[in-house]
């Protein structure tokens, strides 16, 4: 898995790519700890992601919840797997996908 | 007469005919056999023909009012125009007549391969003949020509015999083989290509060990191996020999076909087809016994003596291990050094029990080189059983610590697998996705707050595309179907983080079933694709 940031004041998109599963997603939640101070709008680019297991759907759903308490995110991006994994956990009435 | 000799050989008074026989001479003819088997009345006899060039009605009579008195009346060694006469009036169906053999000389011929019974050489561009070592191998080549058809009809491909032929003082069984080139070879001088042949050498292993043969068609190698055993008892320590023993009785039935010695020489590329020959070990058995034989021919025979494998498969101990260390690691379908480490033991014990008790038969202890690899075999195989306690296991299985550093083991595992199946890329992931769940569930909570072993089993089908996944642990009984399923109908703010994985399993697979066995939580989910 491989981890990209871009800021823009108090914007971050963060693309992911690999895969996000108990081993690597570890690193994706430090990363996000360290980046999210000050962050009113989150993007999580999706594009590159193959594999998500629940580890990943765990931090995104924390990282939702900390962003409700300080602006927006939204997830763009997401392949058909990825979007059948929401879909069967009912994430994809909780998170903002485009 | 000229026509007519006679001699005794052991109990049996031969009579041999030359020449013509027909009704210029049949009387006379007649009359001399009277004359020579009236000087050894009472002995059974039999009609050598290998001079005969020719036998009328008048001469057939001859033969018939000699079957009158003496019923027991074989002929032997008939030229192939002889025969047809005596095929075309029916004495063929009447008594036995035994066609001559042709006869092959396999000076200068180039040997292709070779075999516990027998070596193979190549006799012109399209045919090959298999000379075997016993000198009375018709019954052997019989059997041979039983089993390949067998496999054969099975769907093994595989070269059948058209033809049993005299060689020296042996005799021999001809194929036509066009072309081909064994794995041997192909190692030796083209050492590029040594993935291709692990790959397509295992395929075939995989075909002939998926190949379920009817009840009482081969042999069983088990029964084999357990004589192996009995016999080992009066050469290693009692508690040694005892182990061996029961862990060979603990193998289970098998119904599937087994090679018996599955090496390189004996795997030949016809064309763009690969072929099995020399099917005269082809049994039935637990794959643990292919392996051993496998073993051996590799490592085991040459372990003390590298140049062995160069005389006999022509490439070197090296290659001959790097090529067994692939072919293990792609039927086991893993590249896990442990798991390949433990089916390599379960082997080595059945491969150095085989070699000391062959050594031994042929009088090894009596000499100071046979002594001396007894010894070396002996204190491996002591050592082998000190660590082992199964001889069996599942191709499809890895057997490892339940961590979660060892997850992508066991995900590249199953991926692989899958892949080999032809599982379509989307189902591959979602059994993933669901293998790790259940892995991780595992690590987290069945040996908490210490560790343990985990077993993980991979069962594929090709058609219909099915995959059946077992997680097998001895840890604390748990259900994970009882578990309530999260309410996925809540806002992100009511969720509980986690608890989502055991879900995530039911809703991707087809069926997921859980008992607590033999004190082990088995745990089973199972995707058709």
């Amino acid at each position: 898995m491989t981890i990209q940031t871009i800021k823009n004041e108090d914007a971050l998109t963060v693309s992911v790519t690999g895969r996000l599963d108990t081993t690597t997603s570890p690193e994706l939640d430090e990363e996000l700890k360290k980046s999210l101070d000050g962050i009113r709008d989150l993007t999580m680019d999706l594009e590159g992601l193959e594999y998500i297991s629940s580890a990943g759907l765990r931090i995104l759903l924390s990282t939702q919840k900390t962003m409700n308490q300080q602006g927006t995110m939204k997830l763009i991006n997401v392949s058909s797997m990825v979007m059948d994994v929401f879909e069967v956990t009912g994430f994809a009435d909780i998170l903002t996908i485009e | 007469m000229n026509e007519v000799q006679g001699k005794l050989i052991g109990d049996q008074y031969i009579i041999q005919l030359s020449g013509h026989v027909d009704s210029g001479n049949a009387s006379a003819v007649e009359n001399a056999v009277i004359d020579l088997i009236g000087q050894e009345p009472g002995r059974p006899i039999h009609i050598d023909a290998e001079q005969l060039d020719y036998i009328s009605s008048a001469g057939l009579r001859v033969i018939l009012h000699l079957r009158k008195t003496h019923p027991e009346l074989t002929i032997s060694n008939v030229k192939p125009d002889v025969y047809e006469i005596f095929e075309m009036t029916g004495f063929t169906q009447m008594m036995t007549i035994e066609k001559a053999y042709r006869v092959v000389s396999i000076e200068g011929c180039e040997e292709i391969g070779r075999g516990a019974n027998g070596t193979i050489y190549r006799i012109d561009k399209d045919n090959v003949v298999k000379v075997y070592n016993n000198a009375d191998a018709l019954s052997e080549i019989q059997h041979e020509r039983e089993v390949a058809r067998t496999a054969l009809v099975l769907g093994i491909p595989t070269a059948i015999s058209y033809d049993v032929v005299r060689v020296g003082e042996s005799y021999g069984s001809v194929f036509e083989l066009l072309d081909a080139k064994s794995f041997s070879k192909l190692l030796a001088t083209e050492p590029e290509k040594m993935d291709w042949c692990v790959r397509e050498y295992v395929e075939l292993l995989k075909k002939i060990h998926g190949t379920v043969v009817p009840a009482g068609e081969l042999p069983d190698m088990k029964e084999t191996v357990l004589n192996w055993a009995e016999f080992m008892k009066d050469h290693l320590p009692e508690e040694a020999g005892e182990k061996l023993l029961s862990m060979v009785q603990a193998v289970p039935y098998d119904e599937h076909m087994i090679h018996g010695d599955y090496h390189t020489k004996n795997v030949e590329l016809v064309g763009d087809e690969v072929l099995l020959i020399d099917m005269d070990t082809l049994a039935v058995g637990h794959p643990v016994f292919e392996l051993a034989s496998m073993y051996n021919a590799f490592i085991g025979f040459s372990e003390m003596d590298h140049e062995i494998v160069k005389q006999f498969q022509g490439f070197d101990f090296e290659t001959s291990q790097r090529f067994w260390n692939k072919v293990l690691a792609a039927y086991l379908g893993t590249d896990d050094p442990e798991t390949i480490r433990q089916v390599e033991d379960k082997a080595r014990i059945v491969g150095y029990t085989r070699l000391i008790r062959r050594l031994i038969r042929r009088k090894g202890l009596e000499t100071e080189d046979g002594r001396s690899k007894i010894e070396f075999w002996k204190s491996r195989l002591l050592e082998l059983l000190d660590r082992t306690d199964t001889l069996i296991f599942s191709k499809n299985e890895l057997q490892l610590e339940a961590t979660k550093e060892n997850l992508p083991k066991v995900m590249d595992f199953v991926e692989k697998n899958l892949e080999e199946a032809g599982c379509p890329m989307k189902v591959q992931m979602q059994i993933v996705m669901a293998v790790e769940e259940i892995f991780v569930n595992i690590a987290n909570y069945a040996y908490a707050p210490g560790t343990g072993a985990a077993v993980v089993r991979v069962e594929v089908s090709r058609d219909p595309g099915s995959a059946t996944i077992t997680f097998m642990d001895q840890g604390v009984p748990y259900d994970p179907l009882k578990k309530p399923d999260p309410d996925v109908a809540l806002s992100a703010e009511e969720r509980e983080i986690g608890g989502l994985g055991i879900f995530l399993v039911k809703k991707t697979m087809d069926e997921m079933t859980y008992e607590y066995k033999d004190a082990q939580n088995v745990l089973k989910i199972r995707k058709s694709f």
